[in-house]
């Protein structure tokens, strides 16, 4: 029951260096220019737009942003759960394994979803059914997919249980979601979505709701795991710490747009957007002391009323009038073509990138 | 303490529960088992811990929102537990709260002007012009705008809703301030403004804060010195520097390291998975911090380690440090 591990100097996740996969050979997941629009006061608003990506094999993505910057709604996207009432996919493609996702009927969608891509939430227990047992929930998955006979997939989920380490997970296997704590559940979660071995998971604040020592339990499992199973995840979350300790590649988003991408360590070595450096240095650090604090002027702006031209514009100090007058694009810096900005001032078109 | 505005003495609150189906349960909730600290004047105290662990029931319990069962409290000489009438009324106008969500504590029927002159009508500070007046300039200091006064709650975001609290918490102009969870509920960016302006009203205003927050980072930034809680009880206290460069409590150890810091480089404390956190309703017998503790020693089974003052400033409750 003790908890242990050398304090700092132990690396639970493979991050830069070792472990990245080269960029060759066919991404898993290849979203090109996605647009995600919602109907709010009579008109369509893309919520997400001309978001690209790829996602390597054993690979982790962090998409990380505040809130109301698209992240969770390009997951959704990519999992074909954007509510049809009021949302949806309004362009480009969201290749999978070489097919298009965005091209699928739900037929065929349900056959990929919970088997072949998986997704985890920020608040296990709205997830889960409070009244099964978490055995059944975490079988139903290999019965669904994987046709197998109800002993068996009991067998292989006490099995998955107790990969994602669940104390005495044989008897508290018909146990209720409310009987446990919130780690627990997330882990309890984290089975259900791993229950068919994806090769993508999807990760939508998975730690958020959870204290840190919890966090940094959950965070460990996750790595282990996505190591053992070499598959490709895409972690969400709004906390540039855990971003840190674990993403391979890291894409800022802001106001439904990527404003910069890059290797882990190349993007807190050299934070180039504007809006991912102020919002490095607006957190306080807890293993130095912070002299100054950056704040960001100002707020992010509503889905049905963007700016014209650069969307961080009205909040960015460096501001010029080219800044609002045209929509910068997403390019690759001069000496570093892995990390892309959207920046006309920092990385403006055809060379000159920023160093 | 003789420097100190607030001084809290063995303060205890056990909850009742009952809860369960189809039996139900009776079991009690230790919230706060036996509590001490002090805040000096003018500084940021903060109180940090998990959830469950009391930080909030103290603070509440530090203003009588929640009635202790035992303990002492004083502020500014004054004894605020036996405290009633007009005298208590006094002491609630020099002791305010900021909530973690301001939404759930402003009414939404409510323009934010009147909810910021009520209190001070209450307390008669003022007449109306003045309570007017005063209003205005309290929006203008938290960074509003003018017209704010003739809006509701909804039509603000989180940040500028936080501003709302914060203002409605500086009507009475009160000397010392709990503040529960700030910025938890904010973005990066706004949790930053918000921060940068609390810093600017303590400065201001000489206010003493007591700082409830389980973000290691936000208290480091923000408060002088500190108190770690675990399961009702204070573990350790002592400054911030000291506290962060050599924690003496393995619980404040094992926080410090698994905060998440934004540097690829820094690696965090991997934590081998244990069985469920035990809760307030059950602490362990001994050390309540026993069963996650990296370090724990036979005695720690057996015994709650006593308090130590290891100096004028820290001190511990742990059997590593008792001699």
């Amino acid at each position: 029951m003790s908890a242990a591990g050398p304090p700092r100097g132990a690396n639970h996740a493979p991050s830069g260096g070792v472990g990245v996969p080269s960029s060759a050979g066919e991404p898993i997941l290849a979203v090109e220019n996605l647009v995600t629009a919602f109907r709010t006061g009579g008109g369509w608003h893309p919520a997400v737009r001309d978001v690209s990506f790829a996602v390597q094999h054993n690979e982790t993505l962090a998409i990380v942003g505040e809130s109301g910057c698209g992240k969770s709604v390009t997951a959704l996207s990519i999992m074909g759960l954007v509510p049809p009432a009021n949302g949806r996919v309004a362009g480009g493609h969201i290749r999978f394994a070489g097919r298009d996702l965005a091209a699928l009927g739900e037929e065929e969608m349900r056959k990929i979803r919970g088997d072949r891509i998986s997704m985890i939430f920020q608040e296990p227990m709205t997830s889960l059914n409070p009244v099964l047992t978490i055995g059944f929930q975490v079988a139903e998955a290999l019965q669904y997919h994987r046709d197998m006979g109800r002993r068996e997939a009991a067998a292989a989920a006490l099995e998955l249980l107790d990969q994602v380490k669940i104390p005495s997970a044989r008897q508290r296997f018909a146990d209720y979601p409310h009987q446990f704590s919130g780690g627990m559940r997330q882990r309890v979660m984290i089975a259900m979505a791993l229950a068919c071995r994806p090769e993508l998971l999807l990760a939508d604040e998975p730690t958020t709701a959870l204290d840190v020592t919890i966090q940094a339990e959950v965070l460990a499992l996750l790595a282990e795991l996505k190591a053992a199973y070499g598959m490709a995840m895409v972690f969400i979350t709004h906390n540039l710490g855990v971003v840190a300790s674990i993403a391979d590649r890291v894409a800022a988003m802001y106001a439904g747009e990527i404003v910069e991408i890059a290797p882990v360590n190349e993007l807190f070595a050299r934070p180039t957007h504007p809006y991912t450096e102020l919002l490095l240095r607006s957190i306080p650090r807890v293993d130095r002391d912070t002299v100054s604090l950056a704040a960001i002027a100002g707020q992010v702006p509503a889905i049905g009323a963007m700016p014209s031209g650069c969307r961080f514009a009205p909040r960015c100090p460096l501001r010029e009038p080219v800044c609002t007058e045209r929509d910068p694009p997403l390019v690759p810096l001069r000496d570093a073509p892995d990390h892309q900005v959207r920046c006309w001032l920092r990385a403006p078109p055809g060379g000159g990138g920023h160093a | 303490m003789p420097d100190s505005v607030l001084t809290v003495t063995g303060l205890r609150k056990f909850f009742t529960v009952t809860r369960g189906f189809p039996r139900a349960r009776t079991v009690t909730v230790r919230a706060l088992d036996g509590i001490s600290f002090h805040v000096r004047d003018g500084e940021a105290f903060g109180l940090v811990g998990e959830s469950g662990c009391g930080k909030s029931t103290a603070g509440r319990a530090a203003l009588r929102l929640v009635e202790p069962d035992a303990g002492e409290i004083v502020f500014k000489g004054e004894n605020v537990v036996t405290a009633s009438g007009a005298r208590l009324r006094e002491l609630r106008r020099k002791l305010q709260i900021i909530f973690q969500d301001p939404y759930a504590s402003l009414n939404p029927r409510r323009r934010i002007g009147k909810a910021l002159i009520e209190p001070m009508r209450v307390h008669g500070i003022a007449d109306a012009a003045e309570c007017e007046a005063r209003a205005h300039a309290l929006l203008a200091e938290v960074g509003l705008p003018e017209n704010a006064m003739v809006r509701y709650p909804h039509e603000f975001s989180g940040g500028q809703r936080q501003r709302i609290g914060i203002a409605r918490s500086l009507t009475l102009e009160p000397e010392l301030l709990v503040a529960d969870e700030p910025v938890s509920a904010l973005d990066v960016s706004i949790q930053a403004q918000i921060l940068l302006l609390l810093q600017r009203l303590q400065e201001r205003r000489r206010l003493a804060f007591i700082f409830i927050s389980h973000d290691l980072g936000v208290v480091r930034y923000f408060c002088q010195r500190m108190a770690v809680m675990y399961l009702g009880r204070i573990v350790e206290t002592g400054p911030i520097p000291a506290i962060f460069k050599e924690p003496l409590h393995p619980y404040t150890r094992m926080l410090r390291d698994a905060s998440p810091v934004p540097d690829p480089q820094v690696k965090v404390l991997t934590l081998r998975i244990e069985g469920e956190v035990p809760s307030a309703v059950n602490p362990p017998p001994g050390c309540h911090f026993h069963t996650r503790c990296p370090r724990v020693m036979p005695v720690c089974r057996e015994v709650y380690p006593e308090w130590r003052q290891m100096d004028d400033e820290r001190g511990v409750a742990c059997h590593l440090h008792t001699r």
